[in-house]
């Protein structure tokens, strides 16, 4: 048997070698998945250092931040971009696969309530859209808008953001079975501009028209209270997701596979330093403040 | 539980899955198929050398297609509906029967709770069991190969009683980062057949995850068995310890160990063996998501008492992403050797294709 298993045996070995050199022969590409509100904004910024570090090419994916929660346990991804912090079972699911979860804050997001334009509402309280997006509260007439049934845009599970305002706004409460699933950001937009009566969520990156830096024709964006005798803030207003005036900002995270390194080290160093900051501003997100500066550095040592 | 009960929780399960896309719209479907080209190396083992073997001594098999439907209910419960198909059908047999039909039956049919409880999953109907699950995911060249209690009646004959899939309950969670268990009731027959006596198999493990990247598992599954004239109550045992190395990326390393102790199993002069066996197996992500290589060594104990009857397994491999993460093509040799020295080794190639959409 020996005879006849050697050369078959070899020449197998040989070929998964070769394949295996060539492939290794190619410039590793640092992959970076995950959350769709973030997808935009990360691609600008990977095009951007690219363009500076040509040496150093950058693939960005979305799918969701599940997706790229997902693809950092499996190792499948060098970066995972969340627009929700890592939930307890991810955290332990990442420990039994050898990951040790180390997140970066690279920017600031205001999450935004859209209303069509031709809905006559300005502001809505943290409760009002946390009992809308539940379903308890099925027509506009009982929060001041008009008699119209609320037509609900939303996400799919594995967003950061559905998961997001679940926790932070719903009291984890489960969505109403009457909204409808979108597949990004734009989807929800689109939704919103073409039905009079809806209501979505989306990044503040994504309410902005990048020509005139005013929210898009058709849109309105709600001020938010954080309850009824509270003060509305926009979350167009720097000033208060800053201070957190406006209840439901949140930060938009990286996460790598312990101490990042390299190419991944500098590229991470780069997004949350002056020019990748400048960035995030231009592209309608707000800069990270001194908390989540101090918590970067940390986490880089 | 009887075929006329199976088929009326069946009907139940389908018609609460059909009431749930008015429920929520996160519904998928999903194909997947293991299809090999396989030919005989050697053509005098003790497998390749068989006149069967030597007629068949290459051939084309979709080894499994697997279709699956999975409802998301809502953010706590899930329904999932899977058919399976495998080759024993046609494909292997030579009867030359005219109907000898890739046929599908019914693997999984479960509805699956995850309480916001010490990270709970629950499943019930028809389930994957905790017996291998663990080992597989690890393992992940399904397509190539089962695992090593999986593939046991395969290579050696002997029924240890272990399914990837059953009816009854479990409940998985974790109670701390270091800490997971797994506890579950079954018919203890499987997915090939309905419930033939009143005894259930009731199974768990322990595992621990000390520090990141590594796991130790400990399992056990006891099931009474049906007495015979010799024997009042008897059972059946199964033990099996796993240790998982994952703390260097993109490298998995597992070995897995276990025993099987049925007290029916007896030699002919009616003195009692255990059936046991372990797995070492391996594989590194050399570029992730487009070429990964794998390695496996089996050994099989089929009985205590007899180590001739002992026989070893050898899996190499590769697994190329020729057409990205889902079409994949993994070239495979399985070398079997035998302790038994009238038995000359075999060697079997496999093309397999692997598709997933």
């Amino acid at each position: 048997m020996k005879n006849r298993l050697l050369k078959p045996m070899i020449f197998a070995v040989i070929l998964a070698l070769a394949g295996a050199s060539l492939l290794l022969a190619q410039k590793k590409m640092l992959q970076v998945k995950g959350s769709d509100t973030m997808i935009n904004l990360v691609q600008i910024l990977a095009e951007e250092y690219m363009a500076k570090n040509p040496k150093t090419p950058i693939a960005v994916i979305g799918g969701g931040s599940g997706t790229g929660v997902t693809a950092l346990i499996n190792g499948t991804c060098d970066v995972a971009d969340t627009s929700r912090d890592w939930k307890p079972t991810e955290i332990n699911q990442a420990w039994e696969k050898g990951v040790k979860v180390t997140k970066f804050a690279i920017a600031v997001d205001g999450l935004s309530i859209i209303v069509n334009e031709k809905n006559s509402l300005t502001k809505l309280s943290m409760p009002q859209v946390g009992a809308i997006y539940r379903g308890d509260i099925k027509n506009w007439k009982a929060v001041g808008g008009p008699d119209q049934k609320i037509s609900l845009y939303g996400r799919q599970s594995n967003s950061g953001t559905y998961v997001f305002l679940q926790e932070h706004v719903m009291g984890n409460k489960p969505y109403s079975t009457d909204m409808k699933e979108m597949n990004g950001n734009a989807q929800i937009i689109e939704g919103v501009l073409s039905d009079e009566a809806a209501v979505g969520y989306v990044g503040v990156g994504y309410v902005l028209d990048k020509a005139t830096g005013k929210p898009m024709k058709g849109l309105r964006v709600l001020n938010i209270t954080k309850d009824e005798k509270s003060e509305p803030f926009s979350p167009l207003d720097k000033q208060a997701v800053d201070t957190g005036s406006y209840p439901i900002a949140r930060p938009l995270w990286q996460a790598t596979n312990g101490k990042p390194s390299g190419d991944v080290a500098a590229f991470i160093r780069w997004e949350v330093g002056p020019e990748g900051q400048k960035i995030v501003e231009r592209e309608g997100f707000y800069t990270i403040g001194a908390k989540y500066i101090d918590m970067n550095e940390k986490n880089f040592k | 539980m009887d075929l006329k009960n199976l088929k009326k929780l069946a009907l139940l399960i389908l018609l609460g899955a059909a009431g749930a896309p008015a429920l929520s719209a996160q519904q998928t479907f999903n194909t997947t198929i293991y299809f090999d080209y396989t030919f005989n190396l050697t053509h005098d083992g003790f497998l390749t050398g068989t006149d069967a073997a030597k007629v068949l001594d290459n051939k084309f098999a979709f080894r499994r297609a697997y279709f699956t439907y999975e409802n998301k209910i809502s953010d706590y419960v899930r329904f999932r509906f899977r058919y399976d198909a495998d080759n024993t059908g046609n494909i292997a047999s030579l009867s030359g029967a005219k109907d000898d039909k890739l046929r599908p039956f019914m693997k999984h049919l479960y509805l699956q709770w995850n309480p916001d409880f010490i990270s709970s999953v629950i499943n019930i109907g028809m389930i994957e069991t905790l017996s291998f699950k663990m080992a597989e995911d690890r393992w992940g060249y399904r397509s190539v190969a089962k695992t090593l209690l999986d593939i046991y009646k395969d290579i050696t004959g002997v029924d240890i009683r272990q399914s990837s899939a059953d009816i009854g309950v479990s409940w998985k969670g974790t109670l701390a980062k270091e800490l997971r268990f797994g506890a579950g009731v079954y018919n203890g027959e499987g997915y090939s057949h309905p419930e033939l006596n009143k005894y259930k198999k009731i199974a768990g493990y322990l595992q621990f995850v000390p520090t990141a990247g590594l796991s130790i598992n400990g399992y056990v599954d006891y099931e009474a068995q049906v007495p015979t004239a010799t024997l009042a109550s008897p059972f059946a045992l199964t033990y099996k310890a796993e240790a998982f190395f994952e703390m260097v990326p993109g490298l998995t390393v597992v070995g897995e160990w276990f025993t099987y102790n049925n007290d029916k199993f007896m030699n002919a002069d009616l003195s009692h063996y255990n059936v046991g066996g372990y797995s070492v197996f391996g594989s590194y992500k050399v570029v992730v998501d487009k070429f990964n290589l794998f390695a496996r060594y089996d050994h099989y104990q089929p009985n205590s008492t007899q180590s001739v009857k002992n026989q070893a397994l050898i899996i190499l491999g590769a697994d190329w992403y020729a057409w990205g993460s889902n079409a994949r093509l993994q070239p495979n040799v399985w070398i079997y050797t035998y302790a038994d020295s009238n038995k000359k080794s075999d060697a079997v190639f496999s093309l397999t294709f692997f598709l997933s959409f």
